[in-house]
């Protein structure tokens, strides 16, 4: 098992809670939040963080019971009742999952660090660009030159 | 105890510093500038690790009140509906900037003749052409040659890829008739003297680890510190110092690595400190001639700060848009609406950019610039796998006036790591500015439609982004009055004859494009001046 600085319970607590904020696409094989481990990126942020912690600690006593009584409906309640905490954990949520790689993937994007090898994009060929450009070159100058002739 | 006296001191290694002592290396003379922060390594860029998106919300981050590097200075931004980013460092703001590379127009020097606001430079776009020229030579810029929104010239290297991206939008733009241009880029399409191409990583604003965007860290520095400009790094200036007796600036007071106060004596004084950090500067630089601030006879230190303002709207398209791969800000340009058109309800106009979507992290948080996350639950994975992928945007950009309250001034409270005194910044939309971003939002919805978007997604309030302060001008503006403006059409102080300023605090009016094009070929003009008028510099 993962260490994190929270207890047992508050980690099933916790991976309960992160599963309904990113929820799982399960025809699609993406996991959701909990599933992703985020808790062990909360935990390292929360260490480094005491008001974070902080946050998190009010979330997990505000939600105190099975993880049964984690339900959407208990998250928009506590959406209003503690705002600032519900949105710090929203936010380092969504950071801890899209830094893992693979997750990225899921929705595209390439699962390498973009440098050195970026992606491969190839110009536009040059009559390609000629055809699309040709009706706003059709239409002449579109700007104002008040010096034009100061200057000659 | 004094160093040796140079004679050109440079304050600032951004884009405008490292200009303007390229233009100076041919007068021999001894050229020191002196940097607050250090030289990005190797092993610094992000983008090298799996993580890479993380960066942008830590030491990575655009905005000093995130980064709180102790080369950043802090900014009170309680008063302002953005707030002002930047990078310390060598490079400056080229750093972490985008690369769009659009020259402001030549109706943009004369706002006040041809549309009664703003007011008119003392020089005009014919005047600085040869240096955007020599600029974009320096630099390496990539575009499309006779785009028919500017006098004609041609870009050194071809446009980098548009992509399926611009090619939508473009398509777009041409059911509508309206002009679109592949975008000018600080961004090399080939390599090109010793620097390697652009691999399309889209990632800009973490550096480059690539070497293809066009930050001075790579294009002017390497130059000047083989040429023998001496860069003193990790040295903040606190004061510019003056003679009480003939008011000449004689150098200044900075905090070196060592922590200790140290006198640097000069001939010439410059400043390249950006929009904010030149006001803050000279507001901090008081003395018995000079009890409102260095240079600051008439008040203008500070006022008329211009940004642009930004919103954007997106449309959802059938295929996916790819628009984490490529340069981020720039694929295409509309400057359809760019110039005055009375009957649209304000005066001048602004540019719909495509940049390019942003990656996974980002988007979720709300968007570059934005800290706003989206939805959770069901409505995240819904948006994440059927919406992200497909997204195409177009961000409006708008021309900023100047008004005199918008404005830089020192925070009675808050410093820096050097107990220097902060800026404060106060800044609220005008109602010009506002009547545009709307009419923008509602163009950038018909051509997202033209182009094909089956939806459009748009805020639905008139908040502007937050976090897109990346362009500060005007706080120092030129002018031929000395009532009205703080330095003369060649970016000489009015009240101290041997400060220059160039970097974008000289802005007399803001046009509606990125100003780092213009930034730089300003302060090769002022050299250019500099040394066309050395017999009689301070007369
Ligand atoms: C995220 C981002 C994206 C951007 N994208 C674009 C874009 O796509 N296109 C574009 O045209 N522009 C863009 N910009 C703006 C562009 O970076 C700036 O216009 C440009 O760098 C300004 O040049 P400058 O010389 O005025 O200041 P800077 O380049 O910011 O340089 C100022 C330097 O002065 C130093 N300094 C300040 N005060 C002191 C002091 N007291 N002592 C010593 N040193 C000091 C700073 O550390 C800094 O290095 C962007 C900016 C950001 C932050
Ligand atoms: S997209 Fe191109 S310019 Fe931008 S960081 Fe990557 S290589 Fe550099």
């Amino acid at each position: 098992m993962m260490e994190t600085i929270w207890t047992h319970e508050d980690n099933t607590q916790l991976e309960a809670i992160l599963d309904l904020l990113i929820p799982a696409n399960i025809e699609r094989g993406i996991p959701g939040a909990g599933e992703a481990r985020v808790a062990s990126y909360l935990s390292v942020v929360a260490s480094r963080n005491a008001k974070f912690a902080g946050q998190v600690r009010t979330l997990l006593a505000s939600v105190s019971g099975t993880i049964h009584d984690i339900t959407p409906e208990k998250m928009h309640q506590l959406e209003t009742t503690v705002p600032d905490a519900f949105r710090a954990l929203l936010t380092e949520t969504y950071k801890g999952y899209y830094s893992r790689p693979d997750m990225r993937a899921h929705v595209g994007v390439g699962i390498h660090p973009v440098h050195p090898n970026g992606y491969a994009v190839l110009p536009e060929d040059p009559a390609l660009l000629d055809e699309l450009t040709a009706p706003v070159r059709a239409r002449g100058t579109v700007f104002r030159d008040p010096t034009a002739k100061e200057t000659g | 105890m004094p160093n040796e006296p140079v004679d050109v001191l440079i304050v600032g290694a951004g884009a405008s510093g490292a200009a303007i002592a390229w233009s100076l290396l041919d007068t021999r003379m001894r050229i020191l500038c002196l940097e607050q922060g250090g030289h990005l390594h190797d092993k610094d860029f992000p983008s090298r690790r799996e993580d890479y998106e993380l960066a942008r919300y830590g030491e990575f981050s655009c905005d000093p009140n995130v980064r709180g590097l102790p080369q950043d200075y802090p900014i009170n931004v309680d008063d302002s509906c953005i707030t002002p980013v930047n990078w310390n460092g060598v490079g400056g703001s080229t750093i972490n900037f985008l690369g769009h590379w659009p020259r402001m127009k030549p109706s943009d020097f004369r706002t006040k003749s041809l549309d009664g606001v703003g007011a008119d430079w003392p020089i005009s776009y014919h005047d600085l052409a040869p240096f955007y020229d020599m600029n974009d030579a320096n630099t390496g810029i990539s575009g499309l040659a006779h785009n028919p929104a500017y006098p004609d010239y041609t870009p050194p290297l071809p446009p980098i890829p548009m992509g399926i991206l611009g090619q939508t939008l473009a398509k777009g733009f041409n059911a509508k008739g309206w002009h679109w241009w592949p975008s000018d880029v600080a961004i090399l399409s080939r390599d090109h003297n010793g620097r390697q191409k652009c691999v399309n990583a889209g990632t800009c604003d973490l550096g480059c680890a690539a070497g293809a965007k066009g930050g001075t860290n790579f294009t002017y520095w390497p130059i000047l510190e083989n040429a023998g400009v001496e860069l003193r790094t990790n040295a903040r200036v606190r004061e510019i110092l003056v003679d009480p007796d003939s008011g000449f600036a004689t150098g200044v007071l900075y905090h070196g690595p060592d922590g200790q106060v140290h006198e640097q004596r000069a001939e010439l004084v410059i400043l390249a400190c950006n929009g904010v950090g030149t006001p803050r500067l000279l507001l901090n630089s008081t003395s018995a001639l000079f009890p409102d601030g260095l240079a600051n006879r008439s008040g203008q230190v500070g006022r008329n700060l211009m940004f642009h303002p930004l919103t954007g709207v997106a449309g959802v398209f059938d295929e996916p848009m790819r628009g984490h791969e490529g340069p981020m800000a720039c694929s295409i340009l509309s400057q359809e609406f760019y110039e005055s058109d009375p009957s649209r309800g304000f005066v001048r106009g602004y540019g719909l950019h495509s940049g390019r979507s942003t990656t996974p992290m980002t988007y979720a948080l709300g968007g570059y610039g934005i800290d706003n996350p989206i939805p959770w639950g069901a409505q995240h994975r819904d948006i994440m796998d059927n919406v992200y992928p497909y997204l195409a945007g177009l961000t409006v950009v708008s021309e900023d006036l100047p008004e005199e309250h918008n404005r830089v001034t020192l925070d009675p409270n808050l410093t820096d790591s050097d107990g220097i005194p902060a800026p404060k910044i106060s800044y609220r939309l005008g109602d010009n500015t506002r009547a545009m971003l709307k009419h923008g939002e509602e163009r950038a919805r018909e051509v997202l439609l033209a182009a094909g978007a089956k939806r459009i997604l748009q805020k639905g309030d008139d908040k502007v982004w937050w976090r897109a302060g990346w362009h500060q001008m005007g706080t120092c503006r030129m002018g031929d009055d000395p009532e009205t403006s703080v330095v003369n059409g060649w970016g000489r102080s009015h009240d101290v004859k041997n400060l220059f300023i160039v970097d974008g605090s000289i802005f007399a009016t803001s046009g509606a494009v990125n100003p780092t094009s213009t930034i730089q070929a300003l302060a090769l003009f002022i050299g250019d001046r500099i040394k066309t008028n050395i017999a009689n510099l301070f007369d």
